[in-house]
């Protein structure tokens, strides 16, 4: 090889001279681009980066928990375990081009299960959260997440668990998997028990992870939620549910509902539905209507024991007194329609208030409304029998218990509405044409057996919040004349009258203790008009104490199968253990 | 003239002579200026490696300071490299072709033969056991530009670089070759680039008519377009280079991340140690996608600098290829200048947007041993060549530039036993 011919060397300068100016050029064009990404369209690339960068997310507060009564002490009855969901987002998963083998083997060594499950969840299409498990310990999330697969992820979750079992479970309610309350106390004091999440915002790295070196990172601490003490007594509840069990399989019934209230403060001391759930299986429930709490959320006509609110009334209107006595004439024709009582009654002749409420007279009921218009059944009366159904015994609306799903139950308008409205309110004297809850007509009861006060039923005895402030619950007063003083005292020999006279085994010895009740059978309306002609709801209020009246106590059996009638056959029996139940523990306290 | 005592004359330079003995002539300063801004490139890589670092560890699980210790392992293995070229004379190197040739050959044979893995996705590595490996092509380049140059050289010797037989054929076949096994089998599109462009430029410099070139340009376009339509991932590829935002969760990801990497560095950066885009989100962030670590932690200032720093790089061998001593020397440096520059675009051009996105290192920048290592042994063979650039044939040259500007002219007389030939002609 020679020296270069000059010739083809200064056309080689010339040639390397065009082809770096291409490259100048071309570096100048990377240059004119740059300047329009970096500095022309920064903003637009800063929030893109933002939307990718920045974490916002929630953390969760830990839930309040939920404690009751047992005898003079407090023990927990809901408490929460922090456990994890660790979950994959497939899509990432596959970005970040992560090996899902890999992944699951590890998931299966760390959490057991089968790696293959494993593997599917991660490769699960059309979602962007794949659940590899739930209630995962700490240790075994803190294992996994170690790893740092790109695209597996864990949150923290509290799970409620339950050291009192399924007690009470149906008035608690559950949190179900999203970490809402639903029904009972979880539902409707949700917020409370939630407290404050926290929030935590920050420039992270794939992973979540919060940069050091971002500057505008904002951390809020979250702030737990309330601690609730209930007003039940867990030894109460206990009693209640067992023999609630017991009762309704012995009545071959559907369903049952009883509640133990104090009647001078509204105070709920024992309340439950049979059949009825775990809360810790909640998810394995079948039938969502074991769900509710069926005391307050199922209404129904109630029956005969109305005539204890129908007397009360007439007995505060002044239009009859306890001892007055009337012509029943066991029937009444009423818009057409016959009122009739049952054949055991005797047939027509004279009654007493009394006899009235033992034998259960409808017409005597009827009779009773009739007085509140002046004789008649008329305006007037379902006026004041109205008033006193709305306004004094609060029927028709919730109570307010701390409850999710309490229903209102129903009463009629009393205006004329040209379709025998005074047959329906005959009716509704003995219980028909209108519904309301167990604990509707446990509170309007207490009502008039304390002396007239009304007293907003409630669960939540007291409220500990976060930093450890004890509120207690004053009962709170909802209505203040619900009838004279002096029908309480009235209407609680009348209430004993019945119970001396319905042959309960063993007797109650009403020299030391005062036990009143009322029994009920309640028609059932049927879909599209009319009533079941072979199916009843057996109902039941009645109370228990020593110098005053200590507990009011409420039991609905819903389609009892018994001989005789379902109130006396099915529900009486349930009062009577009950009663007796707190009597002998020591509930009630004698008279002196 | 006689003897005199104690004075040894040299022979005198002849054409001739320096033929037969393949010199270039007289050796002087080599181009220090080259080495300088070289350094100062793989320290800027070795700065951005090490602030993102802890980052790049803690995704893959590593410690500290692993990143860090292994670049600095690649560029004492470059070092070794550079050493080895810029002092093996070119023209051994010249002679030495068919055997490097063939290695490179065998070895990406070998890169084909080896299966697939996770951790190497593609036929490209030869893996020498442990985590020693190494990318075939790398080495394949570096045996292409010294064949190449020795190929070119002859023809214009011969005066056959128009001949369509004896220079174009071989070359079309030779780019055919390559086409196959990098672009399709090792499916290195990038790499294939920097090869063919290097052959393009070469074989332009060497004095090939623009018409052949124009033809050469429209045959590899022709390739291109085929080359994207018979793969389905090449297909994707590209309609994510059309469309990079459509789908920033799958096939776009990666361009979607570097640009907001590169645009959330602002004018002045958000600063070193501060890359968000390190922490996961941008893939290959140490290597490929440096440029975009690079661009968001020093905004478009930096960005400018840097891109300025290569173009004094790519100047300094333009300059060296303009005075190169003959048409072999000059070849190499074209040759290498096209490596450094096409590799260097491609991998820009990939963070910002205006070119497909390719599996290609930033050269000196970009963690990663076997691309730093060839490069500096390709840096070695300029700065040989450095020694022996000589002011003749710009002289000769009718736009001849400034000759102040020309830094080699005042060192050639400190030189012992500098000798010109055509310094008297002057």
């Amino acid at each position: 090889m020679g020296f270069p011919e000059h010739g083809t060397a200064i056309s080689a300068v010339k040639r390397v001279r065009i082809w770096y100016a291409l490259l100048v050029f071309v570096i100048g064009i990377f240059g004119v681009r740059l300047f329009y990404i970096q500095i022309i369209r920064y903003d637009h690339y800063k929030q893109a980066a933002l939307a990718d960068q920045l974490k916002q997310e929630q953390i969760p507060a830990t839930r309040g928990i939920i404690e009751a009564h047992e005898g003079d002490s407090v023990v927990p009855v809901v408490l929460n375990q922090r456990l994890y969901t660790v979950f994959a987002d497939p899509v990432d998963i596959k970005t970040y081009k992560t090996d899902p083998s890999k992944v699951a083997a590890a998931a299966a060594q760390v959490l057991g299960g089968s790696a293959s499950d494993y593997e599917k969840d991660l490769k699960l299409a059309g979602t962007r959260y794949s659940v590899l498990a739930k209630k995962v310990s700490q240790q075994q999330r803190d294992t996994l997440m170690g790893y740092r697969f790109a695209g597996l992820y864990s949150e923290e979750q509290d799970y409620r668990t339950y050291p009192q079992s399924a007690l009470a479970s149906q008035l608690l309610g559950f949190v179900n998997d999203d970490g809402v309350g639903e029904y009972g106390v979880e539902q409707d004091l949700d917020t409370q028990l939630k407290g404050t999440p926290g929030e935590l915002k920050a420039i992270t790295d794939l992973n979540g992870v919060p940069l050091a070196a971002s500057k505008n990172n904002i951390q809020k601490a979250p702030i737990a939620g309330n601690n609730l003490v209930l007003t039940l007594d867990l030894g109460m509840q206990q009693q209640l549910e067992t023999m609630l069990a017991q009762g309704t399989k012995d009545d071959k019934a559907e369903s049952a509902s009883a509640l133990i209230m104090d009647p001078n403060t509204g105070a709920i001391k024992a309340m439950a539905n049979y059949p009825t759930y775990d809360p810790s299986q909640y998810q394995n429930v079948s039938d969502p209507s074991v769900f509710e709490n069926a005391a307050v959320s199922s209404p129904i006509e109630v029956g005969s024991i109305m005539k204890t609110l129908t007397t009360s009334a007439a007995l505060d209107q002044g239009v009859i007194t306890p001892s007055t006595t009337f012509y029943d004439p066991a029937h009444w024709l009423v818009d057409g329609f016959n009122i009739t009582d049952i054949e055991e009654d005797g047939g027509p002749g004279t009654q007493s208030i009394a006899s009235l409420l033992n034998l259960s007279l409808n017409t005597g009921a009827t009779w009773e409304l009739m007085q509140m218009g002046g004789g008649q059944l008329n305006a007037k009366g379902r006026g004041i029998w109205n008033d006193y159904m709305v306004n004094h015994f609060q029927l028709g609306k919730q109570t307010g218990i701390e409850q999710g799903y309490e229903a209102t139950g129903y009463v009629p308008s009393p205006r004329d509405n040209g379709a025998g409205i005074d047959l329906t309110y005959a009716n509704t004297a003995f219980g028909q044409a209108m519904t309301a809850t167990p604990l509707q007509m446990g509170a309007a009861l207490s009502s008039v057996l304390n002396g007239g006060t009304y007293y907003q039923p409630y669960l939540v005895d007291q409220t500990i919040s976060a930093d450890g402030k004890t509120t207690d619950t004053k009962p709170k007063v909802v209505e203040s004349h619900t009838v004279a003083p002096k029908v309480g005292q009235e209407m609680i020999p009348l209430m004993q009258y019945v119970v001396d006279h319905h042959n309960i085994i063993p007797a109650f010895d009403q020299s030391k203790y005062i036990v009143g009740g009322k029994t009920g059978t309640a028609q059932i309306a049927k879909p599209g008009g009319g009533y079941y002609d072979d199916e009843f709801n057996g109902t039941y209020v009645g109370f228990v104490g020593g110098s005053k009246v200590q507990y009011v106590i409420v039991v609905f059996v819903i389609k009892p199968h018994v001989a005789g009638y379902a109130g006396a056959g099915a529900a009486q029996p349930i009062f009577a253990n009950l009663a007796h139940m707190l009597i002998n523990n020591s509930y009630v306290t004698p008279k002196p | 003239m006689g003897l005199q005592p104690g004075v040894r004359r040299r022979p005198a330079y002849t054409p001739e002579a320096a033929s037969r003995s393949n010199e270039l002539g007289r050796r002087h300063k080599p181009d220090y200026w080259l080495i300088a801004i070289c350094v100062v490139l793989l320290a800027v890589g070795l700065v951005i490696v090490y602030a993102i670092s802890p980052a790049l560890s803690a995704s893959a699980g590593v410690s500290n300071t692993y990143y860090v210790v292994k670049q600095l392992i690649a560029i004492s293995l470059s070092l070794v490299a550079f050493a080895i070229t810029s002092q093996v004379p070119v023209a051994q190197w010249r002679r030495a072709y068919k055997p490097l040739l063939a290695l490179a050959i065998a070895m990406t044979l070998v890169a084909i033969a080896m299966p697939v893995n996770r951790d190497y996705p593609a036929h490209r590595w030869v893996r020498l056991g442990g985590s020693l490996s190494f990318q075939s092509v790398e080495l394949l380049k570096f045996a292409l530009l010294i064949w190449l140059a020795g190929f070119l050289a002859e023809r214009i010797k011969n005066g056959e670089i128009s001949n369509v037989r004896r220079t174009l054929k071989p070359l079309l076949i030779a780019m055919a070759i390559i086409g196959l096994g990098i672009a399709k089998v090792q499916s290195d599109l990038g790499s294939t680039g920097v090869i063919v462009l290097m052959m393009v430029t070469m074989t332009f410099v060497a004095g090939m008519p623009f018409k052949r070139i124009m033809m050469i340009g429209g045959i590899i376009a022709l390739g291109l377009i085929l080359a994207i339509a018979s793969s389905g991932y090449r297909r994707e590829r590209f309609s994510t280079y059309l469309h990079p935002e459509a789908d920033c969760k799958n096939s776009g990801y990666q361009e979607c991340q570097a640009l907001i990497a590169v645009g959330t560095g602002g004018m002045i950066g958000l600063g070193l140690g501060r890359s968000v885009q390190a922490n996961g989100y941008l893939p290959e962030a140490a290597n490929d996608s440096i440029f975009a670590i690079y661009a968001e932690v020093f905004g478009f200032v930096g960005v400018v600098v840097l891109l300025g720093i290569f173009t004094a790089l790519f100047g300094r061998l333009k300059r060296i290829a303009e005075r190169a001593p003959d048409d072999f020397s000059r070849l190499i440096v074209i040759g290498v200048l096209t490596w450094l520059s096409v590799q260097t675009l491609i991998n820009i051009g990939a963070m910002i947007g205006l070119l497909p996105l390719k599996g290609i290192t930033l050269p000196f920048i970009s963690y990663g041993g076997t691309s730093v290592v060839f490069v500096a042994a390709a840096v070695g063979l300029v700065f040989q060549i450095s020694r022996y650039t000589s002011y003749s044939t710009l002289s000769n040259n009718r736009d001849t530039e400034d000759r102040s500007s020309y830094d080699n002219s005042r060192d050639r007389r400190r030189v012992r036993g500098a000798y010109h030939p055509h310094t008297g002609s002057r």
